[in-house]
Protein backbone atom coordinates (compact mmCIF):
# COMPACT_ATOMS: atom_id res chain seq x y z
CA UNK A 1 0.00 0.00 0.00
CA UNK A 2 0.94 3.40 -0.38
CA UNK A 3 3.65 4.85 1.84
CA UNK A 4 1.84 8.29 2.77
CA UNK A 5 -1.16 6.07 3.97
CA UNK A 6 0.45 3.83 6.15
CA UNK A 7 2.20 7.14 7.36
CA UNK A 8 -1.34 8.66 7.66
CA UNK A 9 -2.98 5.92 9.79
CA UNK A 10 0.40 5.61 12.59
CA UNK A 11 -0.43 9.52 13.00
CA UNK A 12 -3.38 10.29 12.72
CA UNK A 13 -5.22 9.68 15.98
CA UNK A 14 -2.74 12.24 17.55
CA UNK A 15 -4.67 14.83 15.45
CA UNK A 16 -8.05 13.46 16.50
CA UNK A 17 -6.82 13.50 20.47
CA UNK A 18 -5.29 16.66 20.17
CA UNK A 19 -8.40 18.01 18.93
CA UNK A 20 -11.02 16.27 21.58
CA UNK A 21 -8.22 17.86 24.07
CA UNK A 22 -8.21 21.47 22.74
CA UNK A 23 -12.29 21.08 22.57
CA UNK A 24 -13.11 19.83 25.89
CA UNK A 25 -11.13 23.08 27.17
CA UNK A 26 -12.48 25.19 25.07
CA UNK A 27 -15.73 24.00 25.59
CA UNK A 28 -15.43 24.16 29.14
CA UNK A 29 -13.59 27.73 29.22
CA UNK A 30 -16.11 29.21 26.45
CA UNK A 31 -19.46 27.65 27.92
CA UNK A 32 -18.42 27.29 32.38
CA UNK A 33 -15.62 29.15 33.16
CA UNK A 34 -15.88 32.68 30.59
CA UNK A 35 -18.02 35.60 31.95
CA UNK A 36 -20.89 36.50 29.54
CA UNK A 37 -20.86 39.43 27.41
CA UNK A 38 -21.22 43.49 28.96
CA UNK A 39 -23.83 43.98 26.22
CA UNK A 40 -24.82 40.31 24.72
CA UNK A 41 -25.24 38.23 27.85
CA UNK A 42 -25.30 34.05 27.49
CA UNK A 43 -25.94 34.47 23.76
CA UNK A 44 -22.09 35.71 23.17
CA UNK A 45 -21.27 32.01 24.28
CA UNK A 46 -22.45 30.85 20.78
CA UNK A 47 -19.30 32.69 18.99
CA UNK A 48 -17.45 29.92 20.87
CA UNK A 49 -18.66 27.33 18.24
CA UNK A 50 -19.77 30.16 15.23
CA UNK A 51 -16.13 31.90 14.88
CA UNK A 52 -13.89 28.99 14.61
CA UNK A 53 -16.45 27.06 12.74
CA UNK A 54 -16.19 30.13 10.29
CA UNK A 55 -12.36 29.55 10.16
CA UNK A 56 -12.51 26.55 9.42
CA UNK A 57 -14.19 26.99 6.56
CA UNK A 58 -11.39 29.20 5.15
CA UNK A 59 -8.58 27.12 6.28
CA UNK A 60 -10.41 23.81 4.71
CA UNK A 61 -10.80 25.97 1.61
CA UNK A 62 -7.50 27.03 1.47
CA UNK A 63 -6.13 23.23 1.60
CA UNK A 64 -9.10 22.64 -0.90
CA UNK A 65 -6.86 25.47 -3.34
CA UNK A 66 -3.37 24.63 -2.43
CA UNK A 67 -3.90 21.26 -3.41
CA UNK A 68 -5.29 21.64 -6.15
CA UNK A 69 -2.89 23.76 -7.64
CA UNK A 70 -0.72 21.16 -6.51
CA UNK A 71 -2.49 18.59 -8.00
CA UNK A 72 -2.49 20.04 -11.56
CA UNK A 73 1.91 20.44 -11.13
CA UNK A 74 2.11 16.83 -10.12
CA UNK A 75 -0.75 14.70 -11.28
CA UNK A 76 -1.12 12.78 -7.63
CA UNK A 77 -3.98 11.21 -7.71
CA UNK A 78 -3.79 10.87 -3.48
CA UNK A 79 -3.58 14.58 -3.71
CA UNK A 80 -6.86 14.72 -5.62
CA UNK A 81 -8.76 12.58 -3.04
CA UNK A 82 -7.04 14.83 -0.26
CA UNK A 83 -9.03 17.77 -2.16
CA UNK A 84 -12.21 15.86 -2.65
CA UNK A 85 -11.88 15.52 1.28
CA UNK A 86 -11.31 19.11 1.77
CA UNK A 87 -14.05 20.07 -0.54
CA UNK A 88 -16.86 18.19 1.49
CA UNK A 89 -15.77 19.38 4.53
CA UNK A 90 -15.46 23.20 3.72
CA UNK A 91 -18.97 22.57 2.67
CA UNK A 92 -20.03 20.71 6.20
CA UNK A 93 -17.85 24.00 8.66
CA UNK A 94 -19.48 26.34 5.76
CA UNK A 95 -23.32 25.14 6.51
CA UNK A 96 -22.32 25.17 10.23
CA UNK A 97 -20.93 28.56 10.35
CA UNK A 98 -24.13 29.64 8.61
CA UNK A 99 -26.86 27.82 10.38
CA UNK A 100 -25.08 28.76 13.80
CA UNK A 101 -24.81 32.40 12.53
CA UNK A 102 -28.40 32.70 11.83
CA UNK A 103 -28.82 31.28 15.62
CA UNK A 104 -26.85 34.05 16.98
CA UNK A 105 -28.44 36.46 15.24
CA UNK A 106 -31.62 36.25 15.83
CA UNK A 107 -31.56 37.46 19.37
CA UNK A 108 -28.59 40.26 18.40
CA UNK A 109 -30.00 41.52 15.02
CA UNK A 110 -33.33 40.55 15.39
CA UNK A 111 -33.34 38.80 12.06
CA UNK A 112 -32.44 35.36 10.90
CA UNK A 113 -30.93 36.17 7.69
CA UNK A 114 -29.59 39.77 6.58
CA UNK A 115 -27.46 40.03 3.25
CA UNK A 116 -24.71 41.63 4.63
CA UNK A 117 -21.08 41.60 3.43
CA UNK A 118 -20.10 38.04 5.28
CA UNK A 119 -23.31 36.17 4.85
CA UNK A 120 -23.45 36.89 1.54
CA UNK A 121 -19.78 35.99 0.48
CA UNK A 122 -20.51 32.48 3.08
CA UNK A 123 -23.18 31.61 1.12
CA UNK A 124 -21.55 32.66 -2.12
CA UNK A 125 -18.57 29.99 -0.99
CA UNK A 126 -21.61 27.51 0.08
CA UNK A 127 -22.92 27.66 -3.52
CA UNK A 128 -19.10 27.13 -4.46
CA UNK A 129 -18.18 24.43 -2.80
CA UNK A 130 -22.04 22.49 -3.63
CA UNK A 131 -21.22 23.10 -8.01
CA UNK A 132 -17.44 21.86 -7.40
CA UNK A 133 -19.07 18.73 -5.89
CA UNK A 134 -21.92 18.35 -8.04
CA UNK A 135 -19.48 18.69 -10.77
CA UNK A 136 -17.19 15.87 -9.75
CA UNK A 137 -20.31 13.34 -9.85
CA UNK A 138 -21.03 14.09 -13.26
CA UNK A 139 -17.79 13.10 -15.02
CA UNK A 140 -16.70 9.65 -15.52
CA UNK A 141 -13.17 9.46 -16.19
CA UNK A 142 -11.55 9.74 -13.02
CA UNK A 143 -8.41 11.71 -14.75
CA UNK A 144 -10.52 14.38 -16.30
CA UNK A 145 -12.57 14.74 -12.73
CA UNK A 146 -9.71 15.38 -10.50
CA UNK A 147 -8.26 17.87 -13.61
CA UNK A 148 -11.75 19.58 -13.40
CA UNK A 149 -12.64 20.20 -10.43
CA UNK A 150 -9.29 21.62 -9.19
CA UNK A 151 -9.93 24.26 -12.07
CA UNK A 152 -13.09 25.31 -10.70
CA UNK A 153 -11.44 25.74 -6.94
CA UNK A 154 -9.23 27.59 -7.95
CA UNK A 155 -11.21 29.60 -9.89
CA UNK A 156 -13.71 29.59 -7.17
CA UNK A 157 -11.14 30.47 -4.47
CA UNK A 158 -9.28 33.48 -6.76
CA UNK A 159 -12.97 34.96 -6.93
CA UNK A 160 -13.88 34.92 -2.82
CA UNK A 161 -11.79 37.88 -2.28
CA UNK A 162 -13.34 39.54 -4.93
CA UNK A 163 -16.73 38.60 -3.60
CA UNK A 164 -15.96 39.54 -0.40
CA UNK A 165 -15.08 43.71 -1.48
CA UNK A 166 -17.86 44.00 -3.78
CA UNK A 167 -20.45 42.49 -1.31
CA UNK A 168 -18.74 44.54 1.70
CA UNK A 169 -19.30 47.80 -0.73
CA UNK A 170 -22.76 47.06 -1.29
CA UNK A 171 -23.90 46.67 2.29
CA UNK A 172 -22.39 45.60 5.66
CA UNK A 173 -24.30 45.36 8.79
CA UNK A 174 -22.08 42.72 10.54
CA UNK A 175 -20.04 43.48 13.75
CA UNK A 176 -16.16 43.53 13.16
CA UNK A 177 -13.82 41.02 13.26
CA UNK A 178 -13.17 40.33 16.78
CA UNK A 179 -9.82 40.06 15.71
CA UNK A 180 -7.83 41.36 13.18
CA UNK A 181 -4.26 42.16 12.31
CA UNK A 182 -4.44 45.34 13.01
CA UNK A 183 -5.23 44.52 16.63
CA UNK A 184 -7.47 42.51 19.35
CA UNK A 185 -10.92 43.95 19.99
CA UNK A 186 -11.98 41.25 22.31
CA UNK A 187 -11.02 40.95 25.98
CA UNK A 188 -8.99 38.57 27.34
CA UNK A 189 -10.91 36.36 28.82
CA UNK A 190 -13.56 35.53 26.28
CA UNK A 191 -10.35 35.71 23.70
CA UNK A 192 -8.50 32.95 25.35
CA UNK A 193 -11.06 30.37 25.20
CA UNK A 194 -11.94 31.39 21.14
CA UNK A 195 -8.41 30.48 20.43
CA UNK A 196 -8.87 27.52 21.99
CA UNK A 197 -11.74 26.51 20.52
CA UNK A 198 -10.55 27.44 16.91
CA UNK A 199 -7.18 25.28 17.43
CA UNK A 200 -9.18 22.34 18.43
CA UNK A 201 -11.75 22.99 15.35
CA UNK A 202 -8.42 23.13 12.99
CA UNK A 203 -6.99 19.83 14.39
CA UNK A 204 -10.39 18.37 14.18
CA UNK A 205 -10.53 19.37 10.39
CA UNK A 206 -7.30 17.66 10.32
CA UNK A 207 -8.34 14.23 11.60
CA UNK A 208 -11.35 13.94 9.55
CA UNK A 209 -9.90 15.43 6.66
CA UNK A 210 -6.89 12.53 6.92
CA UNK A 211 -9.46 9.52 7.49
CA UNK A 212 -11.60 10.96 4.75
CA UNK A 213 -8.75 11.45 2.46
CA UNK A 214 -7.86 7.69 3.37
CA UNK A 215 -11.60 6.54 2.68
CA UNK A 216 -11.41 7.89 -0.89
CA UNK A 217 -8.32 6.73 -1.84
CA UNK A 218 -8.98 3.20 -0.45
CA UNK A 219 -12.57 3.25 -1.88
CA UNK A 220 -10.50 3.45 -5.41
CA UNK A 221 -8.16 1.06 -4.76
CA UNK A 222 -10.92 -1.18 -3.81
CA UNK A 223 -12.59 -0.82 -7.05
CA UNK A 224 -9.43 -0.95 -9.01
CA UNK A 225 -8.36 -4.54 -7.93
CA UNK A 226 -12.40 -5.41 -7.79
CA UNK A 227 -12.33 -5.01 -11.54
CA UNK A 228 -8.50 -5.31 -12.62
CA UNK A 229 -9.74 -2.10 -14.72
CA UNK A 230 -6.50 -0.25 -13.24
CA UNK A 231 -6.58 1.61 -17.09
CA UNK A 232 -9.71 3.21 -16.13
CA UNK A 233 -8.93 4.25 -12.51
CA UNK A 234 -6.45 7.01 -11.50
CA UNK A 235 -4.35 5.31 -9.47
CA UNK A 236 -0.55 6.20 -8.07
CA UNK A 237 2.17 4.17 -10.16
CA UNK A 238 3.12 2.83 -6.77
CA UNK A 239 -0.12 0.85 -6.42
CA UNK A 240 -0.63 -0.67 -10.06
CA UNK B 1 0.89 30.00 -36.76
CA UNK B 2 1.50 32.60 -33.88
CA UNK B 3 -0.32 33.87 -31.07
CA UNK B 4 -2.32 36.45 -32.51
CA UNK B 5 -3.40 34.68 -35.98
CA UNK B 6 -4.89 32.23 -33.80
CA UNK B 7 -6.55 34.32 -31.98
CA UNK B 8 -7.84 36.02 -35.17
CA UNK B 9 -9.41 32.62 -36.82
CA UNK B 10 -10.89 31.77 -33.76
CA UNK B 11 -12.83 34.76 -34.17
CA UNK B 12 -13.23 34.32 -37.59
CA UNK B 13 -14.28 31.03 -37.59
CA UNK B 14 -17.11 31.70 -35.01
CA UNK B 15 -18.51 35.08 -36.40
CA UNK B 16 -18.47 33.62 -40.05
CA UNK B 17 -20.45 30.42 -38.72
CA UNK B 18 -23.08 32.67 -36.77
CA UNK B 19 -23.37 34.67 -39.93
CA UNK B 20 -24.02 31.68 -41.73
CA UNK B 21 -26.13 29.56 -39.25
CA UNK B 22 -27.72 32.82 -37.22
CA UNK B 23 -28.74 30.12 -34.75
CA UNK B 24 -26.71 31.90 -31.23
CA UNK B 25 -27.91 35.69 -31.74
CA UNK B 26 -30.96 34.86 -32.82
CA UNK B 27 -31.96 32.61 -30.04
CA UNK B 28 -30.65 34.64 -27.51
CA UNK B 29 -32.64 37.37 -28.32
CA UNK B 30 -35.92 36.12 -28.32
CA UNK B 31 -34.75 34.48 -25.10
CA UNK B 32 -34.04 37.96 -23.72
CA UNK B 33 -37.21 39.13 -24.89
CA UNK B 34 -39.12 36.54 -23.57
CA UNK B 35 -37.53 37.70 -19.97
CA UNK B 36 -38.82 41.34 -20.70
CA UNK B 37 -41.99 40.32 -20.96
CA UNK B 38 -42.08 38.09 -17.83
CA UNK B 39 -40.39 40.73 -16.16
CA UNK B 40 -42.91 43.36 -17.01
CA UNK B 41 -46.12 40.78 -15.75
CA UNK B 42 -44.60 40.04 -12.74
CA UNK B 43 -43.86 43.36 -11.47
CA UNK B 44 -46.73 45.66 -11.86
CA UNK B 45 -44.08 48.81 -12.16
CA UNK B 46 -45.22 52.94 -12.55
CA UNK B 47 -42.22 55.02 -13.29
CA UNK B 48 -40.76 55.25 -9.67
CA UNK B 49 -40.68 51.79 -9.15
CA UNK B 50 -39.09 50.94 -12.47
CA UNK B 51 -36.78 53.54 -11.68
CA UNK B 52 -35.45 51.14 -8.87
CA UNK B 53 -35.61 47.57 -10.62
CA UNK B 54 -34.47 48.26 -13.97
CA UNK B 55 -30.76 47.84 -13.59
CA UNK B 56 -31.48 44.70 -11.68
CA UNK B 57 -34.34 43.41 -14.78
CA UNK B 58 -31.69 44.64 -17.47
CA UNK B 59 -28.82 42.90 -15.40
CA UNK B 60 -30.72 39.54 -15.05
CA UNK B 61 -31.80 39.44 -18.58
CA UNK B 62 -28.58 39.76 -19.97
CA UNK B 63 -26.67 37.18 -17.93
CA UNK B 64 -29.14 34.75 -18.87
CA UNK B 65 -28.72 35.01 -22.27
CA UNK B 66 -25.26 35.38 -21.70
CA UNK B 67 -25.16 31.83 -20.28
CA UNK B 68 -27.30 30.38 -23.52
CA UNK B 69 -24.77 32.35 -25.69
CA UNK B 70 -21.84 30.64 -23.96
CA UNK B 71 -23.24 27.09 -23.55
CA UNK B 72 -23.68 27.14 -27.07
CA UNK B 73 -20.29 28.29 -27.59
CA UNK B 74 -18.28 25.15 -27.13
CA UNK B 75 -21.74 22.75 -27.40
CA UNK B 76 -21.14 23.98 -31.47
CA UNK B 77 -17.88 22.48 -31.24
CA UNK B 78 -19.06 18.94 -30.62
CA UNK B 79 -20.44 18.39 -33.91
CA UNK B 80 -18.27 16.91 -36.61
CA UNK B 81 -15.55 16.02 -33.30
CA UNK B 82 -14.36 19.60 -33.31
CA UNK B 83 -13.75 20.07 -30.34
CA UNK B 84 -11.17 17.15 -30.25
CA UNK B 85 -9.80 18.83 -33.27
CA UNK B 86 -8.94 21.85 -30.91
CA UNK B 87 -7.66 19.67 -28.09
CA UNK B 88 -5.39 18.12 -30.46
CA UNK B 89 -4.08 20.85 -32.52
CA UNK B 90 -0.84 22.27 -31.70
CA UNK B 91 -1.55 26.21 -32.06
CA UNK B 92 -1.50 27.49 -28.42
CA UNK B 93 -4.26 26.67 -26.10
CA UNK B 94 -4.28 30.39 -24.54
CA UNK B 95 -4.84 31.58 -28.05
CA UNK B 96 -7.82 29.62 -28.32
CA UNK B 97 -9.42 30.63 -25.20
CA UNK B 98 -8.47 35.01 -26.05
CA UNK B 99 -10.51 34.29 -29.73
CA UNK B 100 -13.66 32.36 -27.90
CA UNK B 101 -13.83 34.82 -25.22
CA UNK B 102 -13.51 37.85 -28.24
CA UNK B 103 -16.28 36.17 -29.74
CA UNK B 104 -18.64 35.49 -27.21
CA UNK B 105 -17.80 39.32 -26.33
CA UNK B 106 -19.24 39.90 -29.73
CA UNK B 107 -22.43 37.74 -29.76
CA UNK B 108 -23.27 39.24 -26.23
CA UNK B 109 -22.47 42.37 -26.82
CA UNK B 110 -24.52 42.69 -30.26
CA UNK B 111 -27.58 41.06 -28.61
CA UNK B 112 -27.33 43.69 -25.63
CA UNK B 113 -27.49 46.54 -28.25
CA UNK B 114 -30.27 45.53 -29.72
CA UNK B 115 -31.88 44.77 -26.33
CA UNK B 116 -31.35 47.83 -24.56
CA UNK B 117 -33.84 50.39 -27.10
CA UNK B 118 -36.18 47.71 -26.31
CA UNK B 119 -35.96 48.30 -22.64
CA UNK B 120 -35.85 52.53 -23.28
CA UNK B 121 -39.30 52.10 -24.87
CA UNK B 122 -40.93 49.11 -22.65
CA UNK B 123 -39.29 51.20 -19.44
CA UNK B 124 -39.56 54.25 -20.38
CA UNK B 125 -36.18 55.47 -19.60
CA UNK B 126 -34.34 58.64 -20.16
CA UNK B 127 -30.58 57.94 -21.01
CA UNK B 128 -29.38 59.77 -23.98
CA UNK B 129 -27.03 61.52 -21.64
CA UNK B 130 -25.66 58.78 -20.45
CA UNK B 131 -25.41 56.55 -23.07
CA UNK B 132 -21.59 56.43 -23.09
CA UNK B 133 -21.46 55.69 -19.58
CA UNK B 134 -23.72 52.68 -20.31
CA UNK B 135 -21.82 51.25 -22.63
CA UNK B 136 -18.80 50.93 -21.25
CA UNK B 137 -20.29 49.84 -18.38
CA UNK B 138 -21.98 47.11 -20.96
CA UNK B 139 -18.73 46.28 -22.64
CA UNK B 140 -16.93 45.87 -19.09
CA UNK B 141 -19.55 43.48 -17.28
CA UNK B 142 -19.90 41.80 -20.11
CA UNK B 143 -15.83 41.41 -20.99
CA UNK B 144 -15.82 40.00 -17.37
CA UNK B 145 -19.07 37.57 -17.96
CA UNK B 146 -17.23 36.10 -20.97
CA UNK B 147 -13.72 35.50 -19.48
CA UNK B 148 -15.33 33.55 -16.97
CA UNK B 149 -17.88 31.74 -18.79
CA UNK B 150 -15.98 30.83 -21.76
CA UNK B 151 -13.58 28.72 -19.54
CA UNK B 152 -16.60 27.46 -18.11
CA UNK B 153 -18.32 26.66 -21.53
CA UNK B 154 -15.30 24.84 -22.21
CA UNK B 155 -15.48 22.79 -18.86
CA UNK B 156 -19.35 21.72 -19.11
CA UNK B 157 -19.47 20.75 -22.24
CA UNK B 158 -17.13 17.80 -21.66
CA UNK B 159 -19.59 16.49 -18.72
CA UNK B 160 -22.90 14.92 -18.34
CA UNK B 161 -25.70 17.58 -17.18
CA UNK B 162 -23.57 20.13 -18.88
CA UNK B 163 -27.01 22.45 -19.23
CA UNK B 164 -27.33 22.48 -15.61
CA UNK B 165 -23.23 22.21 -14.74
CA UNK B 166 -22.66 25.72 -16.40
CA UNK B 167 -24.98 28.39 -14.88
CA UNK B 168 -24.65 26.09 -11.43
CA UNK B 169 -21.06 26.80 -11.46
CA UNK B 170 -21.25 30.21 -13.52
CA UNK B 171 -23.56 31.90 -11.47
CA UNK B 172 -21.97 32.16 -8.03
CA UNK B 173 -18.85 33.63 -9.27
CA UNK B 174 -20.15 36.45 -11.27
CA UNK B 175 -21.72 37.83 -8.15
CA UNK B 176 -19.37 40.54 -8.21
CA UNK B 177 -19.73 41.08 -11.67
CA UNK B 178 -23.46 41.50 -11.55
CA UNK B 179 -23.45 43.62 -7.69
CA UNK B 180 -20.99 46.16 -9.57
CA UNK B 181 -22.92 46.11 -12.84
CA UNK B 182 -26.20 46.55 -11.11
CA UNK B 183 -24.85 49.47 -8.98
CA UNK B 184 -23.11 51.47 -11.84
CA UNK B 185 -26.35 51.04 -14.55
CA UNK B 186 -28.16 52.06 -11.25
CA UNK B 187 -25.62 55.30 -11.01
CA UNK B 188 -26.12 55.96 -14.66
CA UNK B 189 -29.70 55.60 -15.05
CA UNK B 190 -30.39 57.78 -12.06
CA UNK B 191 -27.98 60.95 -13.72
CA UNK B 192 -25.86 60.57 -10.39
CA UNK B 193 -22.07 62.32 -11.25
CA UNK B 194 -19.51 59.36 -12.39
CA UNK B 195 -17.77 60.14 -8.95
CA UNK B 196 -20.42 58.20 -7.16
CA UNK B 197 -20.56 54.50 -8.94
CA UNK B 198 -16.60 55.11 -10.62
CA UNK B 199 -15.50 52.33 -8.03
CA UNK B 200 -17.74 49.60 -9.62
CA UNK B 201 -16.50 50.13 -12.40
CA UNK B 202 -12.93 49.87 -11.20
CA UNK B 203 -13.93 46.58 -9.40
CA UNK B 204 -15.13 45.59 -12.92
CA UNK B 205 -11.19 45.95 -14.46
CA UNK B 206 -10.37 44.52 -11.54
CA UNK B 207 -12.32 41.47 -12.21
CA UNK B 208 -11.63 41.24 -15.84
CA UNK B 209 -7.79 41.65 -15.54
CA UNK B 210 -7.39 38.59 -12.83
CA UNK B 211 -10.28 36.48 -14.62
CA UNK B 212 -8.63 36.84 -17.92
CA UNK B 213 -5.25 35.82 -16.68
CA UNK B 214 -6.16 33.24 -14.49
CA UNK B 215 -8.64 31.83 -16.65
CA UNK B 216 -5.67 31.79 -19.45
CA UNK B 217 -3.92 29.86 -17.44
CA UNK B 218 -6.96 27.42 -16.46
CA UNK B 219 -7.82 26.68 -20.17
CA UNK B 220 -5.10 24.85 -21.24
CA UNK B 221 -5.97 22.01 -18.18
CA UNK B 222 -9.53 22.20 -19.59
CA UNK B 223 -8.25 21.44 -23.19
CA UNK B 224 -6.03 19.06 -21.87
CA UNK B 225 -7.20 15.50 -23.82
Amino acid sequence: MNKVIRRIQRYQGWFGAGAAGCLLVGLYLGLIASPPDYYQGEVVRIMYIHVPLAHTSLLAYTVLFGGSVWYLWKRDPLVDNMCHAAAGLSAVFTSLALFTGMIWGKPTWNTWWTWDARLTSFTVLLLILIGYLMLRTFIDDPEREARFAAVVAIIGFVDLPIVHFSVEWWRTLHQPQSFSLRGVSISSDLLFPLIMMSIGMSLLFTYMLLVRTQMLYLTNLLHAKKGRLLGQFHLSKADS
Amino acid sequence: MTFLKVIRWMVWKDLISEVRSRETISSMFFFALIVILVFSFSFSMDQQAARELIAGIIWVAFVFTGIIGLGRSFSVELQNDCLEFLQMSPASKGAMYLGKVMANLIFMLTVEIILFPMFVIFFNLDVIEEIHILLLIFFLATFGLSAVGTLFSALTVQIRAREVMLPILLLPLVVPVMIAAVEATKGALNGDPLAGYWQWLELLAIFNVVFTVVSFWMFEFVMDS
